[in-house]
């Protein structure tokens, strides 16, 4: 049970890195300031490092969502699988979508799932859900798309036109820094995970920090999937929003960094899922001349509304079955593991990968980039 | 039950700092670009200053510098 535990926690950390690679990516590579490949490959050793700097690891896994600990509910190692099932199927959604959605609120809406079934609806804090996850879920895209709008206007006021190509060197140092951020939390989740799950199972003494070996999986768990690329949710980003310029993407990386930054320093948590994607569409209404495509932003948001519950449907579910004993829990696996495979087998029907992010220079591309979008749509 | 003051702080700080680093890289280019070498400098500056700034980032994102 454990070691499933844990090869769940490190896919889900696989997941993690692929889906999240476009926060701080998607702008480089849409602007050309960065080739696909190298944008990844860089993202990935961020990620790498970051998580190897911080390890300072959550006390709870659900940042105390679900009453855990004394007076509450005991978290067993059935509901961190069953949750982490609910996380990961609806990781993989989302990106067969190409929906920059929230990893942790993907995690929480899973564990929630499951402990609602494990323990019943007294084990939820609603107040914290709220407080922390419906609340920052509002105001992140809408301060980051400030803090980008401000920050585009100033671009675009100071510098002359010949000179904004030269942005695409300072995007290079601001996306790399939402890597790095990226690393030193994200990383840190599935270590949490681990580690409680170990201490559960009386592996780990209540209260330890994580097994050295723990946090070098995870990292690598992390960089392998940022590497891979969610390339689909790379192109919903950089393209599908609206049509970045070098000063927009630095504008925007700079307003990520900022916010993620003051976010985590000031203690008022924000996903940096929703931070990038606000940031994109702040820059999008920033420049003069450019459009936001708001029913992409429409779906984006109808995708973060719906993650919590949908992840926490498939953790409840799979929590429901996996305790009708060791069967269930083969019965859960094997399910996933199917479901799992298809959603990659149906993705190669239509694929989106490091060839399709080339940077057009053919400028009629340019000009019609609703057309092609559209074909897109058709094809998938 | 939501901390309207952190997030006052979180979004005035995001300001500061994202407007800061553009603002800074912005001048940087357009004096570093520009045809008259008086004010070369002062693009060399602001490129040096939005260079520190990121500086602070980076020694915001490693705990090990600051805890």
């Amino acid at each position: 049970m454990v070691a499933l535990v844990i090869a769940l926690a490190l896919l889900f950390d696989f997941t993690n890195g692929f889906h999240d690679t476009a926060n701080a990516m998607a702008t480089p590579i849409a602007t050309g300031a960065l080739k696909p490949r190298v944008a990844v490959a860089i993202a990935a050793v961020l990620n790498l490092v970051g998580a190897f700097l911080s390890t300072e690891v959550a006390k709870t896994i659900s940042g105390g969502l679900i009453r855990e600990g004394d007076g509450g509910v005991q978290i067993t190692p059935v509901m961190i699988f069953a949750g982490l099932i609910g996380a990961i199927l609806w990781n993989l959604v989302t990106w067969l979508l190409g929906l920059p959605s929230s990893s942790s609120h993907a995690l929480f809406g899973g564990l929630i799932g499951a402990a609602t079934v494990g323990a019943g609806f007294g084990a939820i804090d609603l107040s914290v859900l709220l407080s922390k996850i419906v609340f920052p879920a509002v105001l992140a895209p809408i301060t980051a798309g400030l803090v980008a709008f401000l920050a585009t206007r100033i671009a675009y006021a100071v510098t002359k036109k010949k000179q904004r190509s030269r942005f695409k060197i300072g995007q290079i140092f601001t996306s790399s820094l939402v890597s790095l951020a990226h690393g030193t939390n994200d990383a840190q989740k599935t270590m949490g995970v681990i580690t409680l799950t170990l201490i559960a199972a009386g592996f780990q003494d209540t209260g330890s920090s994580p097994e050295l070996w723990v946090i070098v999986v995870c990292a690598l768990a992390i960089a392998l999937g940022t590497y891979t690329g969610g390339w689909r949710i790379i192109r919903t980003l950089g393209r599908g929003l609206t049509e970045i310029e070098p000063a927009q993407g630095f504008a925007a990386e700079a307003a990520t960094t900022a916010t993620i930054l003051a976010s985590t320093h000031l203690g008022f948590a924000l996903s940096t899922t929703q931070v990038a994607s606000g940031s994109v569409i702040g820059t999008g209404i920033g420049r003069k001349g450019a459009s936001v495509r708001w029913r992409t932003a429409g779906r984006i948001a109808i995708g973060w509304l719906i993650t919590i519950p949908a992840a926490g449907l498939v953790g409840a579910l799979a929590c429901w079955v996996a305790l009708a004993g060791p069967g269930g829990i083969i019965a859960d696996a094997a399910v996933a593991a199917a479901v799992i495979v298809t959603i990659f087998v149906y993705s190669r029907r239509n694929r989106v990968d490091a060839a399709s992010m080339a940077v057009a220079n053919d400028p009629a591309a340019l000009v019609r980039p609703k057309r092609r979008k559209s074909k897109d749509r058709a094809n998938g | 039950m939501i901390d309207w003051l952190a997030f006052l702080a979180v979004l005035v700080a995001s300001i500061v700092g994202a407007c800061g680093v553009v603002f800074l890289f912005s001048v940087g280019l357009r004096f570093t670009g520009s045809d008259s070498r008086r004010v070369r400098p002062v693009g060399v500056l602001a490129f040096v200053l939005c260079g520190l700034l990121i500086v602070y980032g980076l020694y915001l994102i490693i705990p090990a510098f600051h805890r």
